[in-house]
C-alpha cells in the first residue's frame, strides 16, 4: 500500500494521559489548594501506621479483608478497562498516594530468553492526590495497546478496633500485564500498603504507599493461541449454570495418533459430551467424537490412550464420576474402555471386560505393574465431596479407595489394589509412573489432597512398598498433580508436585501464627505453600529444591508438564492454575 | 469464607437448616458460581524456564499461554511436528479448549524426537527412562501415559540439543535392560527398538499450526463490516453504515482511545488522509462511555474532524444495527487498529499500530 498523501507534519505529541490528568485536575471535586498543601505536609514516605488497637478475631478480620478485596477487584476491573473516571470512585476525596510514574530505574538486567527486568527506585516516588495518582497509573500502562490483566490483591490486613474507627491497613500486591500493538508483552508487579476507611458504607482508599515496583518485558511471545484458527476453539456454557459444564475438577485430556495417519489426535472427556479432535495434514483439527464413537456418555473425568489388547493400536480408557455412599459402597458410573478398530473408530466394551463396578476416578495412569506384558490401569479416587466432607484438612482418610485394575491378557480387568498394596483411602487426585530406581519394575507416585502424598516402589512380585517418607517426598499438602523429569541435568529423574494454595488461605494462616504453634502450624503453613520440586540425589533419595530457586509459585495449581520448550537442553515447567473464574470481579 | 461470600448471593438465600448441615458449604459454593462469583479465580497458568543454574525464570506474564480460564489437563506435545513442544489445555471455565503454538521454534537450540518400542516388555515401553546427553548435561525424560493431572501425553519425547549437532542417547527399558543409541543427528526423528542397537529414522510430517485470527477481531480479511450501532458525541445512538458514509471510496475504520498515546498522536495524520479525499476515515473511540466528553475534547483538540463514534449501551429501540461486539472484542482489541475496507465495505487489510508507520513500511 502506497502513502495516499504526503507525510503530514505532526505537531508535538500531546499525550492522552496528560490530557486526562489535566482534565481530571480541573474537576471541581478534586482536592482544594488547601488539601494539596496538606499533601505537601505529608511524610513523603507515606508510611501508614499499624492500627494501635487491632481487631484480633480472625473471622472478623477475614470478613473485612474479603470486603476490601472485592472492592479492590472491582477497582482492578475498572483499571483493566482503563475506565479511570469510574476508578476514581474508589478513592476518597482525601486520598493521597505514591505515583506509579515517573520513577527512576534502580536496576536493569537481562534474563533467560532475553527477558528484560527493570526494578524501579521507589525512593524517587512522588506524593499525589487522586487525579494525579490515576493519571500516573494511566501513564504507566499507556504504551500498552491492550491491558491483558489488572489485579490488586489483598495479601494481608489489620483493622482498627471500635465501632467508629472503621479503618484498616492493607498489604497489597499489584499486578498488571499488557500487550503492545506489535504483540510485545510487558508486566508490572509491585507491593504496597493502603489505608482504607469506611465512608458511607463502602471501603475507600485514603492512602497508598508504594514499596516496590518491577517491570518485565520481552519482544514477541513464547506461545500464540491458535485455538480458533486450528478448529479447536470450543467455548461452552458458563461453569455452574447447569449448561453442561458443571464439573469442578475433571476436564482431562489425552493425545495419541488413533488412526495411524502420523498426526497427533486429542481426546477431551467432559461433562455433557466428549470431544475427539483429529489432526490434519494442514495443521488444523476436525472434531469427530460422534463419528468415531466416543461422544457419549457424559461425566468423563480423565482419559488415557494405551494398547490394552496388544493389537498395535491405541485404545481409550475414560474415567467417569462415581461416588461412595454413606454405607461405604461404591456407586455411580463405571470406567469405560473404548476399543480401537485399528482405523480410529471405537466401540465401548468396558462391561464385557470386567469394568462393571463404579469408581470415583479423577485420573488414570497406565503401567505394567506385574510385568506380564499387558498394561494395567491405576485409578486415582477422590471423594464425592458433594455428599461427604474430608474428615481432616491435613490427613484425610475417608476418600474413596484407589483402584489398580490388572489387565488379564487383554481379556478382563480385575481390581487388585488391596493385594498390590495401593488401596489407599486418601483423597487422591493424580499419579505418575516411572522406574525411578531403574530396577526393572515400575514405581508410582500418588498426589493426595488434604494430606501426605505416597511413593509406591514396585517389586518383581507386583507388590508395592510405600516409601515417600524414607525417600523424602511426602510433600504434605493439597496435592493436585505430579510429573517425573530431570530438572537438574544430572541424568536422574526428579519429581514435580503441584499443590493448591490460596490468597485467602495464606492471609488467614498469616494471622494464626501467634495462636498455633509447633508442628500443627508448620503443617498448616505447608498446606498453603504451593508447588514442590524434589531433586533426585545420588543416594537414591530426593531433596526439596528451596523455594528461593523459583519454579513453584502458582496458586490453585492443577496439572504440570515438564518439557524443553526452548530446546536449550533443560526441562522447563508449565502448570495449569486457578479454581473458578466467574464473570464478576468478586472472588473468595 | 465461602459462606460469607455466598451470603451475598443475588439469586437465592438458604440456611443450613433448610439444606442440611452437610450440604451447606457446597450449596453455597454452587450458588456462588451460579451468581458469577470467582473462587481463587483469575489465577493464570504458569510457565517457568530452567536457567540451568538451579533456578527457574518465571515467564508466565510474557508467555502468551497465561490463560485465566481455570486450566485443568495439559498436553505438551509437538502437534505440528516442527521440532518444538506446543501446548493443549483443557480449561474449566466455559469448557474452553486452548491450543498454543510454540513460536520460539529453534531459536535457542535444535531438537531430537524419539519414540520407543520395547521387545522384552509391553511394546509401548511405559515407564522407560530416556537420557540424552546435551551440552547442558544429561537430561532424563520418562515415557508416561497419565501424569500431571488427568493428562495423557502423546507417546513421543522431544529433547532440546542447544547448539549440539548430535547427541548420544541412553534408554533404560521397563525390562530393566539399558541400551545406548547414536550419536543421533540434530533435527532427527527416530524409533528406538529395544535390543536392536539401531535407531530407525522416522519420516517427519512438519506443518505449521495455523496463524491465529487477528486478536480482538471477529471479522477477517474478505469479510464485510455490517452497519453497526454506535453513539455520537451527544450520546445519541447512531446506525453507522460505512457504505453510506464512504460513497464508494475505500474506508479506514480506526479504533482509538484517548488513553492510548499512539492513537492520539496519529489523529492529525488521519485527518489529513480524510481531507485528501482518496479515502474516508471513520473512527470508533474505545474509551468507557463515562469518558465520552473527555475523549471528544481530545479528538477535537487534535484537530480531527472526520466521523467519530463512541461506545454506549449495546441496544437501542429506535436504531438498527449490529452491536460493535459482533465486529470486535472490545476488551481484547489492541489499539490503534485500523481496518482498511475496499469500496464494497470488505476488509482488505488490518493495520496494527499507527497507520502512517504501516503505510511507510508498505511503501518501502
Amino acid at each position: 500500500m502506497k502513502p495516499l498523501s504526503p507525510k503530514p507534519h505532526l505537531r508535538p505529541l500531546t499525550c492522552g494521559v496528560l490530557l486526562l490528568a489535566l482534565a481530571a485536575c480541573s474537576d471541581s471535586e478534586q482536592p482544594s489548594p488547601e488539601s494539596q498543601g496538606a499533601a505537601n505536609a505529608l511524610d513523603p514516605s507515606l508510611e501508614i501506621p499499624d492500627p494501635d488497637d487491632p481487631v484480633t478475631n480472625v473471622e472478623v478480620v477475614e470478613e473485612r479483608s474479603e470486603e476490601v478485596a472485592n472492592r479492590l477487584l472491582t477497582f482492578s476491573d475498572k483499571l483493566r478497562r482503563r475506565d479511570f473516571t469510574a476508578a476514581a470512585e474508589w478513592l476518597s476525596e482525601s486520598f493521597h498516594g505514591h505515583a506509579f510514574a515517573p520513577l527512576e530505574v534502580a536496576e536493569e538486567r537481562v534474563d533467560h530468553l532475553g527477558l528484560r527486568h527493570v526494578r524501579y527506585d521507589v525512593e524517587t516516588r512522588t506524593v499525589t492526590p487522586g487525579a494525579g495518582f490515576l493519571a500516573s497509573l494511566a501513564d504507566a500502562i499507556g504504551p500498552w495497546s491492550a491491558v491483558e490483566s489488572a489485579l490488586w490483591k489483598v495479601k494481608g490486613a489489620e483493622f482498627q478496633k471500635g465501632r467508629r474507627a472503621r479503618w484498616g491497613k492493607i498489604k497489597l500486591y499489584v499486578h498488571m500485564t499488557g500487550i503492545s500493538a506489535e504483540g510485545d508483552r510487558t508486566s508490572l508487579a509491585g507491593w504496597g500498603y493502603a489505608r482504607v476507611e469506611k465512608e458511607s458504607g463502602a471501603w475507600m482508599l485514603t492512602r497508598f504507599q508504594l514499596t516496590s515496583l518491577d517491570q518485565s518485558s520481552r519482544p514477541g511471545t513464547v506461545f500464540t493461541d491458535v485455538s480458533a484458527a486450528a478448529g479447536v476453539g470450543h467455548v461452552g456454557g458458563r461453569f455452574g449454570r447447569g449448561e453442561g459444564n458443571d464439573s469442578y475438577a475433571w476436564n482431562g485430556a489425552a493425545s495419541a495418533d488413533v488412526d495411524g495417519d502420523g498426526f497427533w489426535d486429542v481426546f477431551l472427556p467432559s461433562d455433557g459430551r466428549n470431544f475427539l479432535y483429529m489432526g490434519r495434514a494442514d495443521g488444523r483439527f476436525d472434531e469427530q467424537a460422534r463419528e468415531r464413537g466416543v461422544l457419549a456418555p457424559d461425566a468423563g473425568t480423565g482419559a488415557v490412550f494405551f494398547d490394552f489388547d496388544n493389537d498395535g493400536d491405541q485404545d481409550l480408557a475414560v474415567g467417569q464420576i462415581g461416588w461412595r455412599a454413606a454405607d461405604g459402597k461404591l456407586e455411580g458410573r463405571t470406567p469405560l474402555l473404548y476399543v480401537n478398530d485399528g482405523k480410529g473408530s471405537f466401540t465401548e466394551n468396558g462391561a464385557a471386560l470386567g469394568l462393571s463396578e463404579p469408581f470415583v476416578a479423577y485420573s488414570l495412569t497406565v503401567l505394567d505393574y506385574d510385568a506380564d506384558g499387558f498394561l494395567d490401569l491405576f485409578l486415582c479416587s477422590y471423594g464425592r465431596i458433594e455428599a461427604e466432607h474430608n474428615n481432616s484438612w491435613i490427613q484425610a482418610t475417608n476418600g474413596s479407595p484407589n483402584a489398580l485394575l490388572r489387565n488379564e491378557d487383554g481379556k478382563r480387568f480385575v481390581d487388585v489394589a488391596e493385594q498390590a498394596g495401593v488401596r489407599g483411602t486418601s483423597w487422591s487426585y493424580a499419579a505418575a509412573a516411572a522406574d525411578i530406581d531403574r530396577d526393572g519394575d515400575v514405581d508410582l507416585y500418588v498426589a493426595n489432597d488434604y494430606g501426605d502424598n505416597e511413593l509406591f516402589l514396585g517389586s518383581p512380585e507386583g507388590r508395592f512398598t510405600e516409601a515417600a517418607a524414607s525417600l523424602g517426598v511426602v510433600d504434605h499438602g493439597n496435592g493436585m498433580g505430579v510429573a517425573w523429569g530431570d530438572l537438574s541435568n544430572d541424568g536422574r529423574v526428579d519429581l514435580y508436585v503441584s499443590n493448591m494454595s490460596s490468597t485467602a488461605g495464606n492471609r488467614i494462616l498469616g494471622r494464626l501464627d501467634a495462636d498455633i504453634g509447633g508442628e500443627t502450624f508448620k503443617q498448616l503453613k505447608k498446606l498453603a505453600a504451593g508447588n514442590s520440586i524434589f531433586l533426585a540425589n545420588e543416594k537414591g533419595g530426593f531433596e526439596v529444591l528451596p523455594s528461593s530457586a523459583g519454579g513453584i509459585n502458582a496458586s490453585w495449581a492443577w496439572s504440570v508438564a515438564l518439557a524443553d520448550f526452548d530446546l536449550d537442553g533443560r526441562l522447563d515447567a508449565f502448570c495449569t492454575n486457578g479454581f473458578v473464574t466467574g464473570d464478576q470481579p468478586f472472588d473468595t | 469464607m465461602v459462606a460469607s461470600s455466598a451470603q451475598k448471593s443475588q439469586t437465592e438465600k438458604f440456611t443450613a437448616q433448610e439444606v442440611g448441615e452437610t450440604d451447606y458449604l457446597h450449596h453455597h459454593r454452587a450458588q456462588l458460581f451460579k451468581d458469577g462469583f470467582s473462587f481463587s479465580g483469575n489465577e493464570r497458568d504458569k510457565l517457568w524456564f530452567n536457567r540451568g543454574d538451579g533456578t527457574f525464570c518465571d515467564v508466565s506474564d510474557l508467555s502468551g499461554s497465561d490463560s485465566p480460564n481455570d486450566g485443568r489437563a495439559v498436553l505438551a506435545t509437538d502437534f505440528d511436528d516442527d521440532g518444538d513442544v506446543d501446548l493443549f489445555v483443557h480449561e474449566l471455565q466455559r469448557e474452553r479448549h486452548a491450543l498454543y503454538r510454540n513460536d520460539l521454534n529453534q531459536r535457542y537450540g535444535g531438537f531430537l524426537k524419539l519414540r520407543l518400542k520395547a521387545t522384552k516388555s509391553q511394546w509401548e515401553a511405559i515407564g522407560a527412562t530416556v537420557v540424552v546427553h546435551t551440552p547442558a548435561g544429561p537430561v532424563a525424560q520418562v515415557t508416561s501415559r497419565g501424569a500431571g493431572f488427568s493428562s495423557c501425553q502423546a507417546p513421543e519425547l522431544v529433547f532440546g540439543l542447544a547448539d549440539a549437532e548430535d547427541a548420544k542417547v541412553e534408554v533404560h527399558w521397563p525390562s530393566g535392560a539399558s541400551e545406548t543409541f547414536g550419536p543421533l543427528a540434530r533435527g532427527g526423528r527416530f524409533l528406538l527398538e529395544e535390543a536392536s542397537g539401531e535407531a530407525q529414522p522416522i519420516a517427519g510430517k512438519p506443518r505449521r499450526l495455523p496463524d491465529p485470527l487477528p486478536k480482538g477481531l471477529r471479522l477477517g480479511i474478505g469479510e464485510k463490516v455490517p452497519p453497526f450501532l454506535a453513539f455520537d458525541a451527544g450520546s445519541e445512538a447512531r446506525r453507522v453504515d460505512l457504505a453510506e458514509l464512504s460513497g464508494g471510496k475505500p474506508v479506514y475504520l480506526n479504533f482509538w482511545a484517548k488513553y492510548c498515546g499512539p492513537c492520539v498522536q496519529e489523529l492529525p495524520y488521519l485527518e489529513q488522509l480524510d481531507e485528501a479525499g482518496e479515502v474516508r476515515v471513520v473512527a470508533v473511540c474505545m474509551d468507557a462511555p463515562n469518558d465520552l466528553e473527555l475523549a471528544a475534547e481530545v479528538f477535537r483538540g487534535r484537530g480531527a474532524d472526520f466521523p467519530n463514534y463512541y461506545l454506549g449501551a449495546e441496544a437501542s429501540d429506535t436504531v438498527q444495527g449490529v452491536a460493535l461486539q459482533t465486529i470486535v472484542d472490545l476488551e481484547r482489541l489492541p489499539i490503534p487498529t485500523t481496518l482498511v475496507l475496499d469500496g464494497e465495505g470488505k476488509i482488505v487489510q488490518i493495520v496494527r499500530g499507527p497507520v502512517e508507520k504501516a503505510l511507510q513500511k508498505d511503501g518501502e
